[in-house]
């Protein structure tokens, strides 16, 4: 492994994830600068619902397809989000499995499974970017953010494709380009929507504490019944 | 620099958006992704698929630039990258209020389906507050307001008026029982239950507050209406006024201690169950309040489950089902009471789909019925839930909200669906098994209510000649004398001519509008005291009534107006105490 390739994956690595780390400490006194305001009113709705249940259901709503009504009628959008977040998961891994624990990677199965992880999530990334374009609601909502960020996770995971098997002897190319990629995507997190994870506790904390507070949540659901007619 | 180029009002609603965001509220704002599932789930936007602004995110992005540019550095540094964009003018404004007003009716739906859990409702709330904050707001939203700053409830209804409705529907059920103690008591101390009540009960519905007096007389509960703060209702939540807000329910609240009363029990309304009992607390900011807060369905199903009523659900054998209020459901997690109860009183209960907190907003809601500008545009995207009450295929639905009462049968007339709306105060009230002491002479009743308008003379003045139909086909069924103009000009000769009991009277027509006419009688001695009821499709008009320097009408109704709110309206300004002749 060249020098230029193990300070690209290791110092590089570091600096932009240090840089990431400061900003997003900024960001959360920023945001807890904000005060958070409280429900003063008794606990209304049933027996099953209090707001501990409350922001435990919100934070596990999105694991839970079935409880919103969004997620459950588009199950097809809802199954692109797992594959392509799972995805961004395992790129995050791999820049650090890559330097730190090789090992993990040796069996082919797994660089096998990563690489379909990822090209699966190039495909989304394509997809998405087609419907950002030609859907008129969402084109109007978009912001340039939204494009480039799409874009560059859309690239990354490309590029992860080629650098999964982690054969420098190969040629360094791939990995280069990956773990320079990798760096990028880091400090560009902070500035851009990619860090709504970020928000995510925060929003779906307050948002199921009130709604666990007021007995919304957990959401009782009713199926319809099938006609018996037909 | 960015602050000089702003107009007065624009700067005082950045000015005053740093004051209001909370962490909730930012949250909202930055945690926003662009993924767009938020949109299948608001009928604006899926009764009007070609259009991308119904979209919430759309329409949250309307806030969320003016926030990112003032509020947030990635906004402030790179507007362009983020859609920040500040906002300058009057212009500005205006368009910001016909989206936060005219496209929202903050029914939470989109909230609930966020996979972020972004609340843009209450985000669209706070808009609307820093709107109105600087006075731009629909003409309807102000004249409500204004009406429960000054006159304490959102309908304008006097004290005076209040009262002589209270006297006369203690009346109505002290006959009917043939009991000294069947009263409604205004002010007694020490009750058990307060009833609080929406003033649409007392305006355009009074037969809701019998219903519940006949509930409360056989439960035999020790209970009072007052005489000031009985308005339950707020418009703080649709204005997103939070001064006002607290201002109301401080004023129901301080009220119910004053009485020592032990539980505020809330008449069926979805805003002002949430607003008195949910919000109120946090508005006010006195904590939870020393009383029980409850709504009357929780009430009469204890009665029942108590045993302190009876009630026979063969009494009500029509095919129902029940639409869930956003504001009961979606944002306090009442659904479950009224089903029970509704299991209680009626022998053929079908859901409607998605109900409970899925269900899909009245589109009445969020002050909607106030804002008449935008009623096209409400009506059209009300095709989903027009749609979603024909699936059911029964023709009685059943709300627990005044305000859904009157979205719905609008929703049921322009779409023909041939429907009734109805509560579960009037369900109960027809169910109750009536113990043998307190036994209604149905005879004797029966042979009085004929034709109670029979002696009077009134003239129908509308420039629509379906309404005219309408009106005078209601009231010679019930014995009136109709005499009918088209326009103003010919409204004044034949008041002069005839000398009409009541004249009912449009605003809005060609020629001598109604407000002019209205006048004219008021400042012409010889019919001065002829007794007016203003009939108009535009509650914004009320002003050109009301701040005339002459006496106000003796009613105001808003259209769309059906026959049993007009006849008891028409009853009650001609001082009909019971329901024959002359008072």
């Amino acid at each position: 492994m060249s020098e230029t390739l193990r300070f690209v994956s290791g110092d590089l690595q570091l600096m932009a994830l240090s840089f990431m780390a400061i900003v997003y400490i900024f960001r959360i006194r920023w945001l807890l600068r904000f005060k958070a305001s409280g429900e003063r009113q008794a606990p209304s709705g049933g027996m099953g619902t209090s707001s501990f249940k409350g922001i435990v259901y919100s934070w596990a709503n999105i694991a839970m397809p079935w409880s919103m009504e969004s997620t459950r009628h588009m199950s097809f959008f809802y199954l692109q989000f797992v594959v392509f977040h799972l995805a961004v998961a395992a790129n995050i891994g791999m820049s650090f499995v890559i330097p730190y624990a090789p090992g993990l990677m040796k069996p082919m199965i797994v660089v096998r499974l990563l690489q379909i992880l990822f090209a699966a999530a190039c495909a989304i990334g394509c997809y998405r970017m087609y419907r950002r374009l030609s859907n008129p609601a969402i084109r109007l909502i978009s912001t340039p953010d939204d494009f480039f960020s799409l874009a560059l996770l859309t690239v990354w995971s490309f590029a992860s494709i080629f650098a999964a098997p982690n054969r420098p002897d190969l040629g360094e190319g791939p990995l280069m380009v990956y773990f320079i990629m990798t760096a990028f995507f880091l400090v560009y997190v902070p500035f851009s929507k990619i860090s709504h994870y970020l928000y995510y506790p925060f929003t779906r904390f307050y948002f199921g504490r009130t709604m666990g507070h007021r007995g919304v949540y957990p959401v009782k659901r009713v199926t319809q019944p099938k006609p018996t007619n037909i | 620099m960015a602050q000089n180029a702003r107009s007065h009002k624009a700067s005082k609603v950045v000015e005053r958006m740093g004051k209001k965001l909370n962490r909730q509220m930012v949250g909202s704002l930055v945690g926003c992704v662009h993924c767009g599932m938020c949109a299948e789930s608001c009928h604006y936007v899926l009764a009007n698929p070609d259009d991308p602004t119904y979209a919430p995110a759309y329409k949250a992005d309307q806030i969320r630039k003016i926030f990112k540019r003032n509020f947030d550095w990635t906004g402030k540094i790179f507007p362009w990258w983020v859609h920040a964009q500040d906002v300058r003018t009057d212009e500005d404004l205006e368009k910001l209020k016909d989206i936060v007003f005219g496209k929202c009716t903050n029914c939470r739906r989109c909230s609930l389906n966020c996979p972020m859990g972004v609340d843009f409702a209450t985000i669209n709330r706070m808009a609307r507050g820093l709107l109105v904050s600087v006075g731009v707001m629909p003409e309807g939203v102000a004249v409500v307001s204004k009406d429960q700053w000054e006159v304490g409830n959102q309908m304008g209804v006097l004290p005076q008026d209040y009262l002589e409705t209270i006297e006369w529907l203690s009346d109505e059920l002290e006959n009917e029982f043939k009991d000294t103690a069947a009263r409604i008591p205004i002010d007694k101390m020490d009750a058990d239950v307060v009833y609080a009540i929406n003033p649409r009960e007392v305006k355009y519905d009074p037969r809701t507050i019998s219903d519940a007096a006949r509930i409360f007389y056989l439960a035999g509960e020790n209970w009072t209406m007052p005489s000031e703060g009985w308005d339950m209702t707020n418009f703080g939540l649709f204005s997103g006024d939070d001064e006002l807000g607290g201002a109301v329910v401080q004023r129901v609240y301080e009220k119910v201690i004053e009485l020592r009363g032990k539980r505020l029990v809330l008449s069926e309304c979805g805003h002002g169950y949430r607003s008195t009992r949910c919000e109120g607390p946090n508005w006010s900011g006195t904590g939870v309040p020393p009383f029980v807060i409850e709504s009357s369905v929780l009430t009469m199903l204890r009665y029942i489950k108590e045993g302190r009523i009876r009630v026979d659900k063969e009494k009500n054998r029509a095919a129902v089902t029940f639409h869930d209020s956003c504001n009961n459901a979606r944002s306090c997690g009442f659904y479950e009471e009224p089903r029970e109860l509704l299991n209680l009183l009626v022998t053929d209960f079908r859901e409607m789909y998605p109900n409970r907190a899925e269900n899909f907003c009245c589109t009445g809601g969020g002050g909607a019925m106030s804002m008449s500008e935008y009623t096209p545009q409400r009506l059209k995207s009300a095709i989903i839930k027009a749609d979603q009450l024909k699936a059911t295929g029964v023709k009685v639905v059943v709300t627990s909200c005044h305000n859904c009462v009157d979205g719905l049968t609008d929703v049921i007339r322009h779409y023909k669906l041939g429907m009734k709306v109805t509560q579960l105060v009037n369900l109960t009230a027809n169910a109750l098994v009536i113990p043998e002491k307190v036994v209604v002479p149905v005879e004797a009743l029966i042979s009085v209510v004929t034709l109670p308008l029979q002696g009077f003379k009134i003239l129908v003045v509308d420039d629509e000649p379906d309404i005219l139909t309408f009106l005078a086909a209601v009231l010679e069924d019930q014995g009136a004398t109709v005499i009918q103009a088209a326009d103003g000009e010919q409204a004044l000769a034949l008041t002069i001519q005839e000398k009409p009991d009541l004249v009912t009277l449009d605003l809005s027509m060609p020629g001598k509008n109604g407000g002019y006419v209205f006048e004219e009688i008021r400042n012409n001695p010889e019919i001065a005291s002829t007794k007016v009821c203003i009939i108009t499709g535009k509650p914004e008009l009320r002003r050109l009534i009301y701040e005339r320097p002459v006496a106000p009408p003796e009613g105001y109704l808003d259209k769309p107006v059906n026959e049993e709110t007009l006849l008891t309206n028409i009853r009650m300004i001609l001082e009909l105490k019971r329901p024959h002749g002359h008072a």
